[in-house]
């Protein structure tokens, strides 16, 4: 008898605690964010002070090191990484972009990283509104391109991604642990 | 001597934090933190050259909710209908229409980046058509009752939201909640015509019915 008890009560308690709580999520463990190129736009907008067009903007999950080692340790080397945490990483462009000489037409995309010790290819998919990187479709892909890998002086607590101008355009800097890229996209 | 050093530490760093991205709200100093119990945040005291992380972390909600995880898992093939991206403000101790924000006074519903929402397909709100596209969403607390406005100053920043480019204001109760809030909550739930977008805070709640 008593065998069935426990697991009663313990289903009893695990139902009343649902009732009992608010149904409103948490706050998330990695703090989503979002960058713009040009680099804080909504802020030069509200001043009248727009430097040039709005042309990307990144919305990402930014997971923190935590002790553990980033790259070949929690992001295998090899394995197509979601660049985030939670909802898939997006980018939107406001206008076409070029990245190694492809074209990218305004939208909103999907990035995904394949990361390996020199380099990561970076992936431009065109499934939107989705998690992670788990039911990532090869055949979604918009674009490849190799980026090379440059080691940071200090440590990146928590994934960091920010744009910032170029000759031809823009670049998407990111950064986390001791590792940085950067992609390079042409206006 | 090491303990005063590193809370000093931390505590230039989150001033400096909150110097770029809260300007304009109360935070003056870090005031004593109510705990969140269900998941607090932990401040990024390293330095980060490239991106600080925000003291209020944006998110984002999807109706039908968690669309996301509902696309990954084979759950849906049909398009998502509407998300909210907004940034979080949390209470740390202060109260909502005391410490916060005016009763009369626009408010952003969220904190850095102007609240978003889109809409994938075209809605319908107290009668009103909304076309499906991006808005702004801001709102005018009172006692009682919340104007809702979408607004089509996106890609700005929260504060000072432009009424020359309101779209469409909608009145709606506010009501008590049983429980306080500590971070600020937006999220939609289903409805037999659509959804409620939801915005809770501190010990108020309102909706905003929609139908699609």
């Amino acid at each position: 008898m008593k065998k069935f008890i426990l697991p009663l009560i313990a289903f009893q308690l695990f139902f009343t605690s649902l009732h009992a709580q608010t149904p409103l999520p948490p706050t998330d463990k990695s703090p989503m964010d979002m960058s713009y190129y040009p680099a804080n736009y909504p802020i030069q907008k509200i001043n009248d002070k727009i430097t040039e067009p709005l042309a990307a903007r990144i919305i990402y999950s930014r997971p923190q090191k935590a002790g553990r080692t980033i790259f070949g340790g929690l992001v295998k080397y090899g394995e197509v990484w979601r660049l985030g945490a939670n909802e898939a990483t997006e980018i939107e462009f406001y206008k076409t972009v070029r990245l190694a000489g492809k074209k990218i037409p305004r939208g909103r995309y999907t990035l995904y990283a394949i990361v390996n010790e020199n380099k990561w290819t970076i992936i431009i998919n065109k499934e939107t509104d989705t998690w992670g990187s788990f039911k990532y479709d090869m055949k979604k892909d918009l674009t490849r391109t190799d980026v090379a890998v440059q080691k940071t002086d200090t440590i990146i607590e928590s994934l960091a991604m920010a744009f910032e101008k170029s000759v031809t355009g823009f670049n998407l800097i990111i950064g986390w642990d001791n590792i940085k890229t950067i992609v390079p996209f042409t206006l | 001597m090491k303990i005063p050093v590193l809370v000093l530490l931390v505590s230039v760093i989150t001033f400096s934090c909150n110097n770029k991205k809260e300007n304009g709200s109360v935070i003056e100093k870090t005031p004593a933190r109510t705990t969140d119990t269900i998941n607090p945040i932990k401040q990024d005291v390293s330095i980060n050259a490239y991106a600080p992380v925000d003291i209020s972390p944006m998110d984002m909600c999807y109706f039908p909710a968690d669309y996301p995880i509902l696309k990954m898992s084979n759950k849906t093939t049909a398009p998502p209908v509407a998300r909210v991206v907004y940034s979080r403000p949390h209470l740390q101790g202060r109260t909502l229409f005391k410490d916060i924000l005016k009763y009369g006074e626009p408010w952003r519903l969220g904190a850095n980046e102007a609240t978003e929402i889109d809409l994938y397909t075209d809605a319908t709100i107290q009668g009103k058509k909304i076309k499906a596209g991006r808005y702004v969403l801001y709102c005018i607390p009172e006692q009682d009752k919340w104007t809702i406005v979408l607004n089509s100053n996106i890609d700005s920043w929260g504060l000072h939201p432009d009424a020359s480019k309101d779209i469409a204001r909608f009145v709606i109760p506010s009501t008590q909640t049983q429980n306080t809030i500590e971070f600020f909550t937006i999220i939609f739930q289903k409805t037999a015509t659509g959804a409620d977008l939801l915005m809770a805070w501190d010990n108020v709640e309102a909706r905003l019915p929609v139908s699609f």
